[in-house]
């Protein structure tokens, strides 16, 4: 299940991952991995899964992480925790 | 609590073969001598947009901007104090350069501190507690409140695998830190220590020092930086050959009474029995400087010891402010700044004197190696 979310969601959450990854924007595509492509480690996945639940004031499972692996993979989390709020 | 790690006189004695350090001079060793041989007073207004401390003024690193200085990687989360430290070690293993023969595995770090970052610790207690869920917390903080933070992140930077050590000891730290470091080498544990002393500025920091400062320190002003040594074994020869001065002892001692004086004399006999050095061999005294009644003490006892001109011979710390657990550290490194310039008679010994107001003193002796 895909739940979409809004543009700014996106941006903000963009942000988010190149802070935790201290990435410049244009360094990321929404399909490039965190991991294989950017060098991220657990630690740091960790930090962008905390990152989005405080600003998005949602509960993110740690199993989830398996999914979040480029931007793509975030949107549909942080979307489907948003949409199980509601 | 005594500090005993100085060698019996039969052993080598520890050496000091390079420093760095980050003051309010600025970034780098050359900074600090030329800053502390003038006599240059660092002392800044707090820009209120960057701080909200009680204090107006201070004595910080100028241009101190730390992803500036170390780039951006890796150091999002990185905190002031951790920052300073991963600098002084850089500049201390860079200029150094390859006459470092130990390996990396036979490199110790042992780092002094008061706390690590009060600031750090509050920061992330009340990102818990104002939080819509205690632990809507940023995890890669989390490192930074625990006080062990910044040696490990110079381990970390500079890929030191040797033993790595944090000691809080207030303003001695410096020397406790060295003593500690002596006993690395002695029990073969390391081959090469770095070994120094941090302390950050932080409205955390001016805070705590507003509360518990006492009437008659009022008006000290905080400063803050690290100063890092590279500590040796004088054997092999080599070693002995680059060492700017020889680690003689090292001892401390306590006081209860609120008066420093007499454990502050009992230290320094005790320093120069343990050094095997007689009070006229001493060319140097470096007094902590403290604010308030503990200083003005602290300079009493040294002046009727040492007299006032082998007082003088060291540069005076106020400049640089009260850098609380850097100040020993700082102590040493003007201590081989005034050696280089005026060309300390061979074999001159200098003592560094550490006061602290909570109850500790304690001293170093120094042999300076002719230049």
């Amino acid at each position: 299940m895909t739940t979409a979310i809004d543009t700014d969601s996106q941006t903000r959450i963009k942000e988010i991952v190149c802070d935790v990854l201290e990435l410049e924007e244009d360094e990321v595509t929404d399909s490039s991995l965190f991991k294989e492509d950017h060098g991220a480690d657990s630690l740091r996945a960790i930090e962008i899964l905390a990152g989005l639940e405080k600003e998005f004031k949602v509960t993110i499972e740690q199993s989830e992480l398996e999914r979040m692996v480029n931007l793509d993979g975030v949107y549909a989390v942080v979307g489907e925790a948003l949409a199980a709020q509601k | 609590m005594t500090l005993s790690a100085s060698a019996p006189a039969t052993a080598t004695r520890p050496v000091i073969t390079a420093w760095s350090a980050v003051s309010p001079y600025g970034i780098g060793k050359d900074r600090f001598v030329s800053g502390v041989l003038a006599g240059q007073d660092t002392s800044t207004p707090l820009d209120s947009q960057e701080w909200a401390a009680p204090d107006s003024h201070a004595c910080l690193i100028p241009g101190f901007a730390l992803r500036e200085v170390l780039g951006k990687k890796g150091t999002r989360s990185m905190d002031r104090v951790t920052g300073l430290a991963v600098t002084a070690v850089r500049d201390l293993l860079r200029d150094s350069g390859d006459r470092r023969t130990a390996s990396d595995e036979e490199t110790a770090l042992v780092l002094g501190t008061t706390t690590g970052s009060a600031q750090s610790m509050m920061d992330f207690t009340r990102a818990s507690l104002e939080g819509d869920k205690p632990f809507y917390v940023d995890p890669s903080l989390m490192p930074n409140a625990v006080m062990n933070c910044a040696a490990g992140q110079c381990a970390i930077w500079h890929n030191l695998k040797g033993p790595n050590t944090t000691i809080a000891g207030g303003r001695v730290a410096g020397l406790s830190a060295l003593s500690y470091a002596a006993g690395l080498l002695a029990s073969g544990r390391a081959r090469t220590v770095l070994s120094g002393a941090a302390e950050e500025f932080s409205d955390a920091r001016a805070w705590l020092d507003h509360h518990r400062r006492g009437e008659d320190g009022a008006g000290a002003l905080l400063g803050e930086g690290c100063a890092m040594f590279m500590l040796e074994s004088a054997d092999p020869a080599d070693a002995a050959d680059r060492a700017l001065a020889e680690v003689l002892a090292i001892q401390s001692r306590v006081y209860f009474d609120g008066d420093p004086g007499e454990a502050l004399a009992a230290c320094v006999d005790a320093v120069l029995r343990r050094g095997g050095v007689e009070r006229d061999d001493v060319w140097a005294v470096s007094a902590s400087g403290l604010a308030g009644s503990a200083g003005t003490r602290e300079r009493e006892v040294l002046t009727a010891r040492f007299g006032a001109q082998v007082l003088d011979r060291a540069p005076a710390m106020s400049l640089v402010g009260d850098t609380a657990a850097a100040s020993a550290a700082f102590q040493i490194g003007s201590l081989l700044a005034a050696a280089e310039q005026s060309a300390a008679p061979a074999g001159a010994v200098a003592l560094v004197s550490s006061v602290d107001d909570n109850g500790v003193v304690a001293c170093a002796a120094l042999r300076l190696s002719a230049r």
